[in-house]
């Protein structure tokens, strides 16, 4: 191989993990906070479904 | 709930459009070069060599590094608009007192926040691949790091005021004032000397240009995405508590 093709190799090696590390770390704490928060909106919306039919039929 | 639906279909064009842009970044948009290097003699390689005379021949060294930029930019620009969304909801807040301002202020703060940690962390992998260290007390670095406490703080001091009046007067005036950060570190760049790259002052290719301003949209949209859909789990909270308060009552 040729020595400047052997440092194209090395660089595009030695940058790697910083560049796959960046935008796995980005992706991954995006979903996880996305999910996170998409959870507890499904779980408070089934409590406010909950309680203000209970509240309607107290008043009913 | 609207804004929840508006929050979810944004959320998915965003990760479409963010999703496009890392596949340009890495397929279309041209690796960059950082320096140059020269060589003695010409060599069959996949650089472009030009001709320097008697030194022989050079070449761009390539700057793989680089690509963290396409999504780096975007993360960090949102984080900027975001936080100017908080300190307006901040002024609006202290000139009418209504406390739905407040929370969209704090709540614009913490999605905010959110995308200053991922720059934080973006840019500390992208200093060590490019520079060789973790992290350097240049401008950008240094000013963006202090906006970033700022709006710690922010929550420290939110948490610390029992009287809900007083926290969201005290949260508000620092909002503004973690905000005023925004445009001094976006400009501190053009001002003074620094080593941290400067977008657009030294010119892109358009195949460059293309997946950054894909990107840049499509985190423009996650960024309204995560505030709405904070938003709704707030006023999913409130509606709790009222109902709470009048099944109690």
């Amino acid at each position: 191989m040729e020595a400047t093709n052997a440092e194209l190799y090395r660089l595009a090696l030695t940058d790697a993990p910083y560049v796959i590390a960046a935008y796995g770390i980005l992706w991954i704490s995006f979903v996880a906070y996305v999910t996170m928060t998409l959870r507890r909106v499904m779980r408070l919306e089934k409590a406010v479904v909950v309680l203000e039919e209970s509240l309607e039929r107290r008043e009913a | 709930m609207k804004q929840l639906r508006i929050a979810i279909i944004l959320l998915l064009i965003g990760g479409l459009l963010t999703t496009t842009a890392f596949f340009m970044a890495f397929f279309t948009a041209e690796v960059q070069q950082f320096g140059t290097v020269t060589v003695a003699s010409e060599l069959d390689t996949a650089f472009q060599l030009v001709s320097v005379g008697d030194n022989g021949f050079s070449y761009g060294r390539p700057w793989f590094s680089q690509k963290i930029f396409y999504f780096h930019v975007p993360v960090a620009e949102a984080s900027f608009l975001v936080l100017l969304l908080s300190a307006v909801f901040a002024v609006r807040f202290l000139m009418t007192r209504k406390r739905s301002f407040d929370t969209k202020s704090r709540i614009a703060m913490e999605t905010s926040l959110v995308f200053v940690i991922l720059t934080m962390i973006t840019g500390v992998l992208w200093t060590r691949a490019s520079w060789g260290v973790w992290w350097e007390w240049e401008p950008r670095l240094t000013t963006y790091f202090i906006m970033m406490l700022m709006m710690i703080a922010y929550f420290v001091l939110r948490n610390s005021i029992e009287d809900e009046e007083r926290r969201a007067v005290y949260g508000a005036a620092f909002a503004v004032l973690a905000a005023i950060n925004a445009p001094i570190s976006f400009m501190i760049t053009r001002v003074l000397e620094s080593n941290h790259p400067v977008v657009f002052q030294s010119g892109m290719a358009s195949s460059n240009l293309l997946p950054f301003i894909v990107a840049q949209v499509g985190m423009l949209m996650v960024g309204y995405a995560v505030y709405a859909l904070r938003m709704s789990e707030e006023r999913l909270g409130e509606r709790i508590d009222a109902a709470k308060e009048a099944l109690e009552g």
